[in-house]
């Protein structure tokens, strides 16, 4: 397989707080990769930069061979719109967008918008029914859905899901749930940060934070590139 | 997609916009009826002025030899000259005409100042006069005349009567038509058909003056008097100075005031979109920091809500011209005692005023760009 994240001695500092602290790994196309670890550890930060929501203080990130720490305002929103699929714990959908209109918006910065696909996208997370509703007419396990309808809705390199699950009952947690084991099915790679041990076994692999660092354990069972 | 977006912004934001909205569409009403007013005043008070009555005035030169055959008889041109002059100028222009010729008579042994003239230009002329009685309606009928107030009263006489006029070794009888009240020394004077003070004066085809009354604003008439002037190189033209200085005066003065508000206006207008936007802004965050995550550029989200803006302004303005409108056509009517119509060039101008106004408000939208997407994802 080949490697679609690079992460090479990352570090993050806000002010005097260093939230990464020189982290490295890598992770293959088509993995789904579980990253774990107590609140605080540093996990949203590293979703954040792989993202390119937020840039390293030093080292490298590469995703899909492109360097997030070396891309400028411009780079970073086409590096956005082109790589990466977002899913939020807090969903953030557009409260008066309808769900149809929230696929459309990712469509829209991204290219042109294809509203027949956005239904299908909406279809296949078994909305198809809700394409016109506002996100506050609908439940929380919906709207995560249309969040999952919108993150993959212009086929990103790279999916990135933080606490996807964290603000979800049981049932919708697992409808939320086996849409990502559809989609690792399907090869796309997944990187998803959770608190819970029995959705991080879902995953191919468990990345454990703890202060900013890999966990020494987890990250030799995971064959890390350790700085 | 843009529009869709625009569009939905408007749907979600509507109560938040309520308050601009009412501020774009009452300074937008404002500013069309000031608009309208400034555009519609020009003309009726051109229209004002003109019930003022002649504005120009033929004459001869100043030290031209006399012309009379006779005493107490000023200086004197032909009346030819005068109207084929008038003939070859634009006619469109010239709301009224007369030649005067001015001698002093007697009436029961009291001299009196005769002028001869068009009366039935009379009231086109001078129409602020008040007549008792009938006004002439034929510059042909040489058998009646009108009397200034103060010389009826002092010859005793009314409508019906009739008054004998002599000059030198001559005379003439006229029928009273009117008693003329005009406020000032009109009223000490009889006016006569021009042709029977002729003959009276033995003075065939001569004039004193001649004065016009010309439709149109001062510039138009200071042009005529001008190309008049031209045509009759040997007499002097004049325009009415006080009449032409008063109006361009108090025209300025309106006009003045009218800047002053639509200015004061659009101030505010732009304050209260201000406000309403950095709420507006500042609310938004939480969006911007989410479209931009989705991979959206500042300027196209900033794009969408500036032409969410725009369209806010542009409706408001159509809005509030329409208001403005029938605002300025009720002023017209108290103020000038006439309808104001609306003028279409307001619109356009109105409804650019309101979208620059409200895109200047919407200055706040400018913080947007600042907005960290991980910083607003995370809640903070």
């Amino acid at each position: 397989m080949a490697t679609l994240v690079q992460v090479e001695n990352l570090r993050k500092e806000f002010g005097n707080v260093r939230a990464l602290d020189g982290v490295s790994f890598r992770v293959d196309a088509g993995e789904w990769i579980a990253i774990m670890g107590p609140s605080g550890s540093g996990k949203t930060t590293l979703i954040n930069i792989l993202g390119g929501l937020d840039t390293p203080s030093t080292g490298q990130a590469i995703v899909d061979g492109t360097d997030v720490a070396r891309l400028d305002e411009g780079g970073l929103t086409r590096f956005r719109a082109e790589k990466i699929g977002f899913i939020f714990q807090q969903f953030h959908l557009v409260p008066y967008l309808t769900a149809l209109e929230n696929v459309m918006l990712a469509q829209y910065f991204h290219s042109t918008t294809d509203e027949k696909e956005a239904q299908r996208s909406l279809e296949r997370v078994g909305l198809g029914d809700r394409i016109e509703h506002l996100p506050s007419r609908l439940s929380g396990g919906e709207q995560q859905r249309v969040a999952v309808a919108r993150a993959l809705i212009n086929h990103p390199k790279l999916i990135l899901a933080d606490e996807p699950t964290g603000n979800l009952d049981e049932a919708n947690e697992e409808i939320v749930l086996s849409l990502l084991r559809e989609l690792h099915r399907e090869g796309h790679t997944i990187l998803m940060v959770t608190h819970a041990a029995t959705i991080g076994r879902l995953a191919d692999r468990r990345i454990e934070f703890a202060h900013g660092r890999l966990l020494q354990a987890a990250a030799a069972s995971l064959k890390p590139e350790l700085a | 997609m843009f529009w869709r977006l625009v569009a939905q912004l408007l749907r979600g934001s509507r109560g938040r916009l309520a308050v601009a909205i009412i501020a774009i569409v009452s300074g937008a009403a404002v500013i069309s009826a000031l608009l309208n007013l400034d555009l519609g005043v020009q003309n009726k008070l051109t229209q004002e002025f003109r019930t003022l009555g002649a504005n120009v005035v033929i004459s001869p030169a100043s030290g031209a030899p006399a012309q009379s055959s006779g005493a107490e008889v000023p200086t004197l041109m032909p009346s030819g000259d005068v109207l084929q002059a008038l003939r070859q100028l634009p006619s469109a222009q010239v709301a009224a005409a007369a030649p005067y010729l001015y001698i002093v008579a007697r009436s029961q042994n009291i001299p009196l100042v005769v002028a001869g003239t068009w009366l039935d230009q009379a009231q086109k002329l001078d129409p602020t006069w008040k007549l008792e009685g009938n006004w002439v309606a034929s510059r042909e009928d040489d058998s009646h005349c009108l009397v200034g107030r103060n010389v009826a009263r002092r010859l005793h006489l009314a409508p019906g009567n009739s008054v004998q006029l002599h000059y030198m070794d001559r005379s003439v009888q006229c029928g009273v038509a009117g008693i003329v009240d005009a406020g000032d020394t009109d009223d000490n004077q009889i006016f006569a058909s021009l042709r029977a003070v002729q003959s009276l004066a033995n003075l065939p085809g001569q004039i004193g003056l001649a004065q016009i009354s010309v439709a149109g604003t001062t510039q138009v008439v200071a042009g005529y008097a001008r190309l008049l002037a031209t045509v009759l190189p040997q007499y002097q033209v004049r325009p009415i100075r006080q009449v032409a200085e008063a109006e361009g005066a108090l025209l300025g003065r309106i006009r003045l005031l009218i800047v002053s508000m639509v200015l004061l206006i659009l101030i505010l207008t732009a304050l209260c979109v201000l406000a309403t936007m950095a709420a507006l802004a500042m609310e938004r965050r939480k969006d911007v920091g989410l479209m931009k995550s989705l991979g959206g550029s500042i300027s196209r989200i900033v794009g969408i809500f500036l032409a969410e803006v725009g369209v806010l302004g542009a409706a408001g303005g159509l809005l509030g011209t329409a208001l403005g409108a029938a605002l300025s056509y009720w002023m017209g009517l108290r103020v000038f005692g006439t309808a104001i119509a609306p003028r279409w060039e307001v619109l356009p101008a109105t409804v650019a005023l309101m979208i620059v106004v409200t895109l200047t408000g919407a200055l706040p939208l400018r913080m947007l760009g600042n907005v960290k997407p991980a910083e607003i994802l995370r809640g903070e």
